[in-house]
């Protein structure tokens, strides 16, 4: 099994295309970082006091929690970040900078998107390929089970889509070093007993992960149409159309139950560090849940049709 | 024959909506040995080879290689096996070398060593690190014959396998078949259309048409004794023929007959003694050709074309 990784690997770094998409992912995070360096010295607006938003913040989570249509998550969500807001201002401890290095080491979760739009690529023309260039009956002539083969493959491009976050990831602390200042601010969380400093690497790290997701759930999409229909372009087309789309449909459904079983609603994790929610009652472990069923089920469909096939053409 | 069959078809059969592309299809094939596959197009030659080879699922019957069954296992089936499926389409964005390596690994055992040897063996030495695009046909078939001959394998398949080579090319890898039939015992099976090469080629013909096996024959059978003979006059000659006990068959201007080569010089004579003219006296081979179109029959070959 290593071997046929192995094979892949090679098939796919022989590919001049490959390391063209690589270089766009340096490039597009590099050219991100420059573009927010840019704006920010274009509008450098008055310093604001940040006791000032801190307050001002505060008294918006108050309203908040007044609401009695609360859900409990919800709830204890918000007086979490209470308690944040008033640790801050008791114990005179700064925000991190919105333009500051450790910000933009946070916030690499952007890296994500780039990153789902190249592996699909990759998982799109992965077993597509094949099939178009003829090679898959040379590939299929060995005395090596099917599953093996598309298992290899699979598992490639998951191993791809790892390597674009880590390298997208590796870039942007780079470009967070090179690009902008370190700030005074300090990253805080309630863990439920007491407020406790955050590591940013931590935290940047697991944003990281959180959006692997989705590149995971978008690749084994591509995936499996890419294997069913042996188009590349349907493929990706499909794939990055729903990409797009997934969270317009989950908006237009968000009245309904059914949302919560829709994969998009699921696709983004990092929606659970941040404040914003379309669809309220979800929980981590319930997403998790729901997005396991999904993969599984797009790898059967892979699996028993690759393996069912006559090799025709 | 008294060797163990290397591969047995039994009752092979495909069938792909409600047409029986192939039909009960039963051959055996014998380490040493080099077996043409013949028949029209859309006979079914190359649904036959693809089930061999696990690219097609047989709808019945049985895959035999080396005594196991291939349904039951594959991976030890199929490790026995070379295949050169029609033109052997590598990766052209890779070099020859790494085409050699990508397949070497999906074997167990192959070394580099025996990488090297092989390109050596094919004649590739000097170009096998550049990329597969940059070749000719011909290079791309010397790849296909080295990556199919990699790991050992006891029984070959090539389908078309001389298509795009040039002249010495076709000789050398003839010679090539040949020589690992004869001293590794591999027992060949080439599909083609190209009947002369196959007749120089093989030594067993199994010929197929409309998914049924027509015929089976070694080719040593069909070089068997006729001879050309041509007398004047035509008539008294027959006669003559006839009497001696010969089958007797008119062709061009003279006859063609039964007879082994010793009775040669005693005809002669007789003729002699008999004060006839005699013009000719040759041995008579039917070509490849001749017997293909007698067993398929020339017209059921224009019903398949205009399908």
């Amino acid at each position: 099994m290593l071997r046929l990784i192995q094979n892949e690997w090679m098939k796919l770094w022989s590919k001049k295309g490959t390391w063209v998409m690589t270089g766009l992912l340096v490039l597009a995070i590099l050219g991100m970082f420059g573009l927010t360096k840019w704006v920010n010295t274009m509008n450098n607006s008055e310093e604001q006091d940040w006791k000032m938003s801190v307050q001002n913040e505060l008294t918006y989570v108050k309203e908040d929690l007044n609401n009695p249509e609360l859900v409990k998550s919800e709830k204890e969500r918000i007086e979490g970040k209470e308690k944040v807001l008033e640790y801050r201002l008791a114990n005179s401890i700064e925000p991190l900078s919105e333009t500051g290095r450790e910000k933009m080491i946070m916030g690499s979760s952007g890296i994500g998107s780039i990153a789902v739009l190249l592996t699909v690529i990759v998982a799109a023309g992965i077993v597509a390929s094949e099939f178009t260039q003829g090679s898959i009956k040379m590939l299929l002539s060995r005395p090596v089970k099917r599953w093996k083969i598309l298992t290899s493959k699979y598992v490639t491009v998951i191993l791809f889509g790892i390597l674009l976050m880590l390298v997208g990831f590796i870039v942007s602390i780079l470009g967070a070093f090179i690009f902008f200042q370190s700030g005074n601010g300090q990253e805080l969380v309630w863990n439920g007993k007491e407020v406790v400093e955050v590591s940013i690497w931590g935290k940047g790290l697991y944003m990281l992960l959180l959006s692997f997701a989705n590149v995971f759930v978008t690749a084994t999409f591509a995936f499996m149409i890419g294997s069913v229909f042996r188009s590349s372009s349907l493929a990706i087309g499909l794939s990055l159309f729903i990409y797009f789309m997934g969270s317009t449909l989950v908006m237009l459904l968000a009245r309904y139950e059914i949302v919560k079983y829709i994969v998009f609603t699921h696709m983004d994790l990092t929606i659970y560090e941040s404040d914003f929610r379309i669809v309220e009652g979800i929980t981590m472990p319930f997403s998790l849940a729901v997005l396991a069923v999904y993969i599984v089920i797009f790898l059967f469909i892979s699996y028993t049709t690759f393996i069912k096939r006559d090799i025709t053409a | 024959m008294e060797m163990k069959p290397v591969v047995e078809l039994k009752n092979l059969s495909k069938t792909i909506g409600k047409k029986k592309i192939i039909d009960n299809l039963n051959l055996s094939l014998y380490p040493g040995q080099i077996t043409g596959f013949l028949g029209p197009n859309g006979a079914g030659k190359t649904t036959t080879i693809r089930m061999m080879v696990g690219l097609m699922e047989p709808s019945g019957g049985d895959i035999v290689i080396d005594g196991k069954l291939l349904a039951d296992d594959f991976e030890v089936g199929l490790s026995k096996v070379g295949v050169i499926v029609e033109n052997p389409e590598m990766y052209k964005f890779m070099s020859g070398y790494k085409n050699l390596l990508h397949f070497a690994r999906m074997h167990d055992g192959v070394t580099k060593t025996r990488i090297e040897e092989v390109i050596n063996q094919v004649g590739m030495q000097n170009r096998i690190h550049e990329k597969v695009s940059t070749y000719s046909l011909g290079m791309r078939q010397r790849l296909g014959l080295a990556q199919a001959i990699l790991h050992r394998p006891k029984f070959l398949i090539l389908d078309e396998p001389t298509n795009g080579l040039d002249p010495a090319g076709i000789r050398e890898f003839r010679t090539y078949l040949k020589m690992i039939a004869e001293k590794e015992g591999v027992s060949v099976f080439v599909s083609s259309h190209m009947l002369s090469e196959i007749e120089l080629m093989c030594d067993r013909i199994a010929v197929i048409q409309n998914g049924k096996l027509v015929d089976i024959r070694e080719m040593s059978e069909t070089q068997e004794s006729h001879y050309y003979i041509e007398i004047f006059p035509t008539e008294t000659a027959e006669s003559l023929l006839k009497a001696e006990g010969f089958a007797v068959e008119a062709h061009n201007d003279g006859f063609i007959i039964k007879a082994e080569k010793t009775q040669i010089p005693g005809l002669v004579q007789q003729i002699a003694a008999n004060e006839m003219q005699l013009f000719a006296v040759h041995p008579h081979r039917k070509t490849l050709e001749d017997q293909f179109l007698e067993m398929t029959g020339g017209g059921q070959i224009a019903e398949a074309h205009t399908k």
